[in-house]
C-alpha cells in the first residue's frame, strides 16, 4: 500500500482457547500474527471471516502483549457466528481504537467501579492495570450485578481480587437463584454500603445503558462531581476510524473521541442514554 | 485576480492533448441534466462552463459508492475535473477534515484528492433550490479549487489557485498572461448578478449559525410533520456533497467493502442486541439536521450544508428542507 498503512485491513489472529464463561458468553484467547498492543479501555473491532466484525474492548491486561482476550456475548448474527468458532480458526483485529481510561489520572485515589453485565469485561482489563498499579492507588472498589448468578462472568475474579490489598470486591444479582447467598438487587443499591473518600475519588461505570444512566444518577447524588466519572459509551461503532458516522453520539464519535468520557464532556447530549 | 487568458479552441486542444496523462471531466448540458462527462473534442461545444450546477455531486469522485479497501489497486492516473460549483468546493472541506486527518488517513481519498486538479467555475445563473449564499458560500471560486475558470464568449479566464493548478498552467499552450483587465469589470456584474437573484430568492431564510440554533431546539412536532412524507430512500443524503457515512461489508479472505451508508437508512445506529436510537423515523429525520446544522460544524473546521440544494431537488416526497426552516423561524 503506497503512503503508509492501510487502515480498513485487519491483523490475522489465530484463536488459540475458547473459554465458556456463561450460557451465553465466551472469551476469545487470540494470538495476532502482528505486534499487537493496546490500552485499557481501547477497543477493536474483531472480525469473523467473510461474516462480519464487531467492536470489543480486550478483556485481558494490557500488559500481556502476545496474547489477547476478548469476552463476547451471543446477542446477534456475528457474535453467533463467533460462538461457532473452534480453536485454530482465525479472526480478525482492527485497531485498537479510541480513547480508554486514563488510568495515570487515576493514581493517589481511590478508585469505585461500577459494573453490569458483559461490562465486566473491559472492567476486568481495566482491573488487571490497577493492580499492576497498586503502590500508586489508595483503594479499588468494584460493585458488579449480573441479572442472575449463573450470568455471572469471570467468577474466580472476585474471591482473587478479595485476596489483593486494597482491592474489594462485591457482586449483586437481580434474581436470585439456588445456592446464591449474596445480595439481591440491582449494582447501585451496593453502593449504599461501601465506604469511600468521594473527594479523593474516580468512579467509572461500565455495563448496560440502563445501568449507566442509574448508575452515573446514584454518583451524582453521593456527591461524585461530573468530571470525576468516566463512562464507557456504546455504540454500533463500525470503522472505528471517526469516519463512518455510525457511533456519532452527538458531535462525537464514540471510536476515536470516547468509547471513554467523563460525564462532564457528553452530559449536554440528552442523547446519550438511548 | 485571473491572470491566464486563452481563446476557448486553444484550450480545447489543450484538454485534448491533457488526455495522454490525464482523465479529464467536464460538465456537459444534454435536454435532460447537466453533468460531469469526459472530456471528448468532438462534443466540447456541449461544454456548460458556468451553468449551475452538476448533478453528481463532487464527492463522488473521491467517495465510490462501492469499493473494495483491502484488495482493491490504488488508482494512479491523475485526473482533472472542470466546472465544479463552489459550493461543491467548500463540501470538499469537511471531507477533507474526516478522510484526510492524520491519525487514519484514508488511503483511497487522499491518493485521490492528491491525483486530481480542480477546476473550479463561477456560478452565471441559479437553480430553482440554490442558496450557497445564504450559508456565506459565494456562487463563485475563492480558493481550495486548485484554479478558477470563467468562460465567456471565445475566451477563456483561468485563476491559479495551487501549485498543482500552476503546474498545469505550464502546461497549456497558446495561454497568454492576461493584460486586459475588463473581464474584472465583466465579472464583478455576473457576481452581483447572481448574488442579487439568490438574495431575493431566499429572502428569509435564516443563516447557517440561525439554522443551528432553530434546529437545536426545534420540538418534535416539525419532525413529525416532515417526516410523515419520507420514505427513507436516502435520496438527500446520496446527493449531499457533504453527506460521506459508509458501511463495511466483510468479504472473505478478510477483505473489506466500504459502501455509502446514511442516517436515513432504518438500521444505521443499530447495536448488537438490536437496540436502535434511530429507529422511529421522525428521529432519523432529525438526526440529519442536527449533524448538518448543529454536530458537523461543532466538531470540524467546516460547514456540513454549503446550500446546493440538492437534496431538495431529489425529494421524491417533495420534502424542501428550506420550509422547514422558514417555519422554525
Amino acid at each position: 500500500m503506497a503512503n503508509g498503512k492501510n487502515i480498513y485491513k485487519p491483523v490475522r489472529a489465530r484463536l488459540d482457547e475458547v473459554i465458556e464463561e456463561s450460557p451465553l458468553i465466551k472469551t476469545f484467547v487470540l494470538i495476532p500474527e502482528e505486534e499487537f498492543s493496546f490500552s485499557t479501555g481501547q477497543f477493536i473491532e474483531l472480525s469473523v471471516d467473510g461474516i462480519g466484525e464487531a467492536p470489543f474492548t480486550p478483556s485481558s491486561s494490557p500488559l500481556v502483549t502476545d496474547r489477547l482476550e476478548v469476552t463476547v456475548m451471543k446477542t446477534g448474527y456475528v457474535t453467533g457466528y463467533m460462538h461457532q468458532l473452534k480453536p485454530g480458526a482465525f479472526m480478525g483485529i482492527r485497531g485498537p481504537y479510541g480513547r480508554g481510561y486514563p488510568v495515570k489520572a487515576f493514581s493517589g485515589k481511590e478508585v469505585l467501579i461500577l459494573g453490569g453485565g458483559c461490562g465486566l469485561a473491559p472492567i476486568r482489563s481495566l482491573l488487571f492495570t490497577l493492580e499492576h498499579m497498586r503502590d500508586d492507588l489508595e483503594k479499588v472498589i468494584l460493585c458488579y450485578g449480573s441479572k442472575t448468578p449463573s450470568d455471572c462472568i469471570y467468577k474466580p475474579l472476585f474471591s482473587r481480587l478479595n485476596s489483593i490489598d486494597k482491592f474489594e470486591a462485591y457482586r449483586t444479582v437481580d434474581k436470585t437463584e439456588e445456592g446464591w447467598d449474596g445480595p439481591v438487587g440491582v449494582a447501585t443499591k451496593l453502593l449504599d454500603s461501601i465506604k469511600i473518600n468521594i473527594s479523593d475519588s474516580v468512579a467509572v461505570v461500565c455495563g448496560p445503558p440502563i445501568m449507566m444512566k442509574f448508575g452515573t444518577i446514584r454518583l451524582l447524588e453521593m456527591g461524585y462531581r461530573d468530571d470525576q466519572i468516566y463512562l464507557s459509551m456504546e455504540k454500533n461503532m463500525s470503522c472505528g476510524l471517526g469516519k463512518c458516522g455510525h457511533c456519532m453520539m452527538g458531535e462525537f464519535f464514540v471510536c476515536k473521541d470516547g468509547p471513554v468520557f467523563t460525564y462532564k464532556e457528553i452530559k449536554h447530549n440528552p442523547d446519550i442514554w438511548k | 485576480m485571473y491572470n491566464i487568458n486563452i481563446k476557448k479552441e486553444d484550450w480545447h486542444l489543450s484538454l485534448e492533448k491533457l488526455l495522454s496523462t490525464y482523465e479529464v471531466f467536464v460538465p456537459v448540458k444534454d435536454e435532460y441534466s447537466l453533468d460531469y462527462e469526459p472530456f471528448r473534442l468532438p462534443e466540447a461545444g456541449k461544454i456548460a462552463y458556468n451553468d449551475p450546477k452538476p448533478a453528481t455531486p463532487l464527492k463522488n469522485f473521491f467517495l465510490p459508492v462501492r469499493e473494495n479497501v483491502t484488495s482493491a489497486r490504488i488508482e494512479d492516473k491523475p485526473r482533472i475535473i472542470i466546472g465544479v460549483p463552489n459550493c461543491d468546493v467548500e463540501a470538499l472541506k469537511l471531507l477533507d477534515e474526516i478522510y484526510m486527518e492524520e491519525s487514519f488517513p484514508d488511503p483511497f481519498y487522499r491518493n485521490r484528492r492528491n491525483n486530481t486538479i480542480i477546476i473550479s467555475s463561477d456560478c452565471f445563473g441559479i437553480n430553482e433550490h440554490c442558496h450557497c449564499l445564504t450559508y456565506g458560500v459565494k456562487p463563485y471560486p475563492t480558493g481550495y479549487s486548485d484554479m478558477a475558470l470563467v468562460a465567456d464568449g471565445e475566451d477563456v479566464y483561468l485563476k491559479v489557485f495551487s501549485s498543482k493548478g500552476e503546474e498545469l498552467a505550464s502546461q497549456l499552450t497558446a495561454s497568454n498572461v492576461m493584460t486586459d483587465t475588463s473581464v474584472v469589470t465583466f465579472l464583478e456584474e455576473k457576481h452581483k448578478a447572481v448574488e442579487d437573484l439568490l438574495t431575493s430568492r431566499n429572502k428569509g431564510l435564516p443563516d447557517y449559525m440561525t439554522t443551528g440554533m432553530l434546529v437545536q431546539k426545534a420540538g418534535n412536532g416539525i419532525w413529525e410533520k416532515y417526516s410523515s412524507k419520507c420514505v427513507s430512500c436516502g435520496a438527500c443524503t446520496t446527493i449531499c456533497p457533504t453527506c460521506s457515512c459508509f458501511l463495511l461489508i466483510d468479504k472473505p479472505g478478510f477483505e473489506k467493502v466500504k459502501q455509502m451508508d446514511a442516517c436515513q437508512y432504518p438500521g444505521f445506529e443499530r447495536v448488537a442486541g438490536g437496540e436502535d436510537t434511530l429507529f422511529e423515523l421522525p428521529h432519523r429525520f432529525r438526526n440529519r439536521y442536527m449533524c448538518k446544522y448543529v454536530w458537523r460544524p461543532q466538531k470540524f473546521n467546516a460547514i456540513a450544508c454549503t446550500g446546493c440544494g440538492r437534496c431538495i431537488e431529489a425529494c421524491i416526497g417533495r420534502i424542501n428542507k428550506n420550509e422547514l426552516f422558514m417555519e422554525l423561524v
